[in-house]
């Protein structure tokens, strides 16, 4: 069983009768002792996308999935190439597919991740829960500033943006944390 | 129609309060729906509900039938749950759960989480947005309570409102009228009056604990030019409120009140002229009664409870001219400023100011009252959508 928990971009599992991949957490809201997690999902039999709130007390089946690590290989347009580390086969993703993950990556990463198969087809792409990546703009760092509690945005080199203590700067390496974009250290 | 109310009690007596109203509402739209009420905290349900027992199992209320959290009813293997609201996304206990997705069911559930009450703009967003569960056959949606047209809004109980109506009648017949109408209150709560109490100003205070020493100093400041009567609920905020009083030199009357039961409290709320609420529930009702108030928000890590007092601050500050906005959103921003729940923490609030607007700007809280109401019933709502879908 999978609690909503532990539900992030790239989880498959089942929601109702269909199965389901998440591509997006949109946020999660609440008030004092309960949570939703608000996701677009994609179902992966039928292809199409909506928007699910899932309470943080709601239990899933998980569902049967074969993973193989790859590494991204090129870009083509909106089509990811992944490349199988051990029979060097190469998978086909969509951006969307990818969701917000696909804002974590490059083909020049050396790290791998992992591609989920569901019969025998790639579905979706769970990353490490933390990776590096290198600060490509912000306005500039305040030294002096180490406390981490005050942030700004930056652009990092897979061009999306995040937020960061005021501290860093262009050419900063940062480690993030993949499941909800959050700064955890200076790399 | 049966339907299956599920609530777990986190926080004194918020989360049983809006089940109980909600059972009365939806009773009172369709005396024919059977409800099932599972609480885990009957303590707190009956200190609301006059006559029933904390300590049965299993009882008839009202006509309801309502159950201990983790009882092992028979009711529900006879009749399984079918239409269930889960309140505040409390869960299910583990013998409904078997109940609810017993395979050997064929037909269609329905589980509603009716979540917590918030004046943020997702709010409208999360509204009747799908949910899920395990099953195919088991659906689940979101409901969200709210300020606005687009969420589910509020629970308009026949007997809150109807009460709104009678005090309202009381405050149009003049000060006379009123201190009759609060005349005849005190004496089916049991209050004790001192003669020229109920002609005053009177503000209801129920909060978490906080420092109320520049409060009771704004209050002695409005006593000399317009009394004012202090009524006390018990709990949290009732010592520190004392304390302040008294250090203050006992500047205006305070009278501790017992302990009232749901529809006792709603009264006491209408016949205020002030009133500071805490908690969801009692938030609803001074909202709606359309008379001046100030909200102290549950304390949520990282200050966030902030987010929610400004989203609330904003949806009234809109009935206030534009000059007043920001000194409203202010006093209720200021007045939840603390890092945690105690007789030193806050207090920095300017009182004078908030009861400045509070007094001289009594329409706008009755425009909101009013506007809130204009958004309809949340009981009505969610019947109407659970009659669609099932």
């Amino acid at each position: 069983m999978l609690m909503t928990s532990d539900i992030r971009v790239g989880t498959v599992f089942k929601a109702g009768g269909d199965v389901v991949a998440v591509q997006r957490l949109l946020g999660i809201k609440g008030g004092r002792n309960g949570q939703v997690k608000r996701m677009r999902v994609k179902n992966i039999l039928t292809g199409q996308t909506s928007e699910l709130g899932l309470d943080m007390g709601e239990k899933f089946e998980d569902v049967q999935l074969d993973y193989h690590k790859m590494k991204l290989s090129y870009i083509d347009g909106d089509t990811w190439v992944f490349m199988d580390q051990e029979s060097f086969e190469q998978y086909e993703l969509s951006k969307d597919d990818l969701g917000d993950n696909a804002g974590y990556l490059t083909p020049e990463d050396d790290f791998e991740v992992e591609v989920a198969f569901y019969e025998g087809k790639p579905v979706s792409v769970t990353l490490p829960t933390s990776i590096v990546r290198t600060i490509t703009y912000c306005e500039p760092g305040v030294k002096g500033d180490t406390s981490g509690k005050t942030f700004k945005p930056a652009t990092l080199d897979t061009g999306i943006e995040v937020s960061v203590p005021l501290f860093c700067d262009i050419g900063t390496k940062i480690k993030l944390d993949t499941r909800d974009g959050s700064f955890q250290e200076r790399a | 129609m049966t339907l299956d109310i599920l609530c777990k009690v986190v926080d004194n007596y918020g989360d049983a309060g809006v089940v109980y109203r909600l059972a009365r509402a939806l009773s009172d739209i369709d005396p024919g729906v059977r409800l099932r009420i599972v609480v885990d905290g009957l303590d707190s349900f009956a200190a609301l509900a006059p006559g029933l027992n904390p300590q049965a199992d299993v009882q008839t209320y009202r006509g309801w039938t309502v159950l201990r959290w983790n009882h092992r009813w028979d009711g529900f293997v006879a009749e399984p749950p079918c239409l269930v609201l889960e309140c505040f996304a409390c869960g299910r206990p583990d013998f409904f759960e078997e109940r609810l997705f017993d395979p050997a069911r064929t037909e269609r559930r329905v589980v509603v989480n009716v979540e917590h009450l918030s004046a943020e703009d997702w709010v409208d967003e999360l509204h009747l947005m799908p949910s899920a569960t395990r099953s195919a056959l088991v659906e689940k949606f979101l409901f969200m309570p709210g300020f606005t047209p687009a969420s589910g809004g509020l629970i308009l109980d026949r007997d809150f409102i109807k009460a709104k109506r009678l005090w309202d009648a009381a405050r149009s017949g003049g000060l006379d009228a009123l201190a009759q109408a609060r005349t005849d209150l005190a004496g089916r709560l049991g209050l004790l009056l001192e003669p020229g109490w109920a002609g005053l100003t009177w503000l209801t205070v129920f909060s978490y604990e906080r420092d109320y020493r520049l409060s009771a100093a704004a209050l002695a400041a409005l006593s000399s030019r317009s009394p004012v009567l202090a009524l006390v609920a018990p709990g949290r905020s009732s010592q520190p409120f004392l304390d302040a009083w008294e250090a203050a030199g006992r500047p205006f009357p305070a009278l501790p009140l017992p302990f009232l039961p749901q529809e006792d409290w709603d009264q006491l709320i209408l016949a205020g002229d002030i009133n500071i609420v805490r908690g969801e529930e009692s938030l609803a009702r001074a909202a709606l009664a359309g008379r001046p108030f100030i909200w102290h928000a549950y304390l949520q890590d990282g200050g966030h409870h902030q987010v929610k007092v400004q989203a609330l601050a904003e949806r009234l500050a809109a009935f206030f001219e534009p000059a007043d906005r920001a000194t409203l959103v202010r006093c209720f921003l200021d007045f939840n400023e603390r890092e945690r729940d105690a007789p030193d923490q806050g207090g920095g609030e300017d009182m004078a100011a908030f009861l400045d607007l509070a007094l001289g700007k009594r329409d706008a809280f009755s425009s909101f009252g009013l506007s809130l109401e204009q958004n309809g019933d949340l009981a009505a709502h969610l019947m109407t959508r659970l009659r669609k879908i099932m």
